[in-house]
């Protein structure tokens, strides 16, 4: 086990670089407020154990995205058991209708929509879309996923396509 | 780099709330996190405290020798799922899920892990009890003391046995039902990847 200073260290260097890409997931994994507050704070507290044990078996980078996303998708499956048929019904709904994604982008709720549509995905796609909007390439999303970078890429390309259809100018529908 | 797609830009530049925590927070959710698998094992303690001493008391109180002996026995299964509980809840423990493995490794062990409790629940959770409930209520129904016919005393054996095995079943049910939903969550796991 690594010193605790080391740990601590390490997480508030983790934390620093990443921590904007975590609150991130945490919208785009949870839409209660509440919920996603606690799960920010989970992602952060397993974050920090993990890192007693931080192996070097891949970079820091691909460690804390590996952490909070296994956080993120256990939260996911554990609501989806305990708040079974109420998850997402909202967004669900309000993403029923297609929007001018041009107008929408000067509005506020823009990120909401994005989010809620990324929230409506099963794992690992939900995982390789938003890994894909950090800006991480195939390769990377692969390493943290489990998926060989071929299927990352065929999946990129089929949720681009799929999220530009979702959004796309209500007369092209 | 090439220019950015209007999602990914949207995605980088939405806005942050203030979000920090210190070492301190970080030492206390992970505390409180332990103290929750406390609470839920005291919990399941507390209910077999529970069993124990009501059947405890009936095998004080009843002097019919049977009735006796099916209390006992319940209460040695209760006794032997608090060690299986104990054994587990120290497995659990000792091998903590790794966050930091891949996704789709980690999202698999937890579905094999859940599979595995799930599967075994009739053998370690309820079997441990039949022996004696089928005790007991026999020796409450053939009493000498209870001056009932034979047919009624069948009767009353057979509609006890039954209640409980249905009981039994539909917990048993559950859980396989959960088991085959797991395997073909693990089964599309592994198709995908």
């Amino acid at each position: 086990m690594k010193p605790v200073q080391d740990q601590d260290q390490l997480y508030f260097e983790a934390a620093e670089a990443f921590g904007p890409a975590l609150q991130r997931l945490a919208r785009a994994t949870e839409a209660n407020a509440e919920r996603r507050r606690d799960l920010l704070q989970d992602m952060h507290v397993a974050l920090w154990r993990s890192l007693a044990g931080f192996d070097g078996r891949c970079n820091l980078k691909t460690w804390v995205y590996r952490v909070a996303h296994n956080t993120a998708a256990s939260h996911a499956s554990r609501e989806l058991r305990t708040r079974r048929g109420t998850v997402g019904i909202d967004d669900a709904g309000e993403l029923a209708e297609p929007h001018s994604f041009t107008r929408r982008l000067e509005e506020t709720d823009a990120v909401d929509r994005l989010n809620a549509w990324i929230r409506r995905l099963k794992s690992p796609d939900r995982q390789v879309i938003t890994l894909y909007l950090e800006e991480l390439d195939a390769a990377a999303i692969g390493e943290i996923t489990g998926l060989s970078p071929g299927a990352v890429a065929t999946r990129i390309s089929r949720l681009k396509a799929q999220l530009s259809k979702d959004f796309k100018e209500p007369s092209h529908v | 780099m090439s220019e950015r797609d209007p999602f990914t830009s949207l995605w980088i530049h939405q806005q942050q709330e203030p979000f920090k925590m210190t070492t301190a927070d970080l030492r206390r959710h992970a505390a409180g996190f332990q103290s929750k698998i406390r609470t839920r094992n005291r919990i399941e303690y507390g209910a077999s405290v529970l069993v124990i001493g009501v059947f405890a008391w009936m095998a004080f109180l009843i002097p019919e020798p049977m009735v006796k002996a099916g209390a006992i026995v319940i209460i040695l299964g209760t006794l032997y799922v608090c060690w299986k509980l104990h054994a587990l809840a120290g497995a659990s423990g000792a091998a903590e899920a790794d966050y930091a493995a891949n996704l789709g490794d980690f999202h698999r062990s937890e579905l094999v892990r859940q599979r595995k409790a799930l599967a075994s629940v009739w053998q370690w959770y309820l079997a441990p009890f039949v022996p004696g409930i089928l005790l007991f209520i026999g020796a409450v129904a053939f009493s000498p003391s209870s001056g009932l016919p034979l047919p009624a005393r069948l009767v009353f054996f057979a509609f006890a046995a039954a209640l409980v095995a249905a009981v039994f079943g539909f917990v048993a049910w559950l859980n396989a039902q959960a088991v085959k939903a797991l395997d073909a969550e693990i089964s599309a796991l592994d198709d995908a990847r």
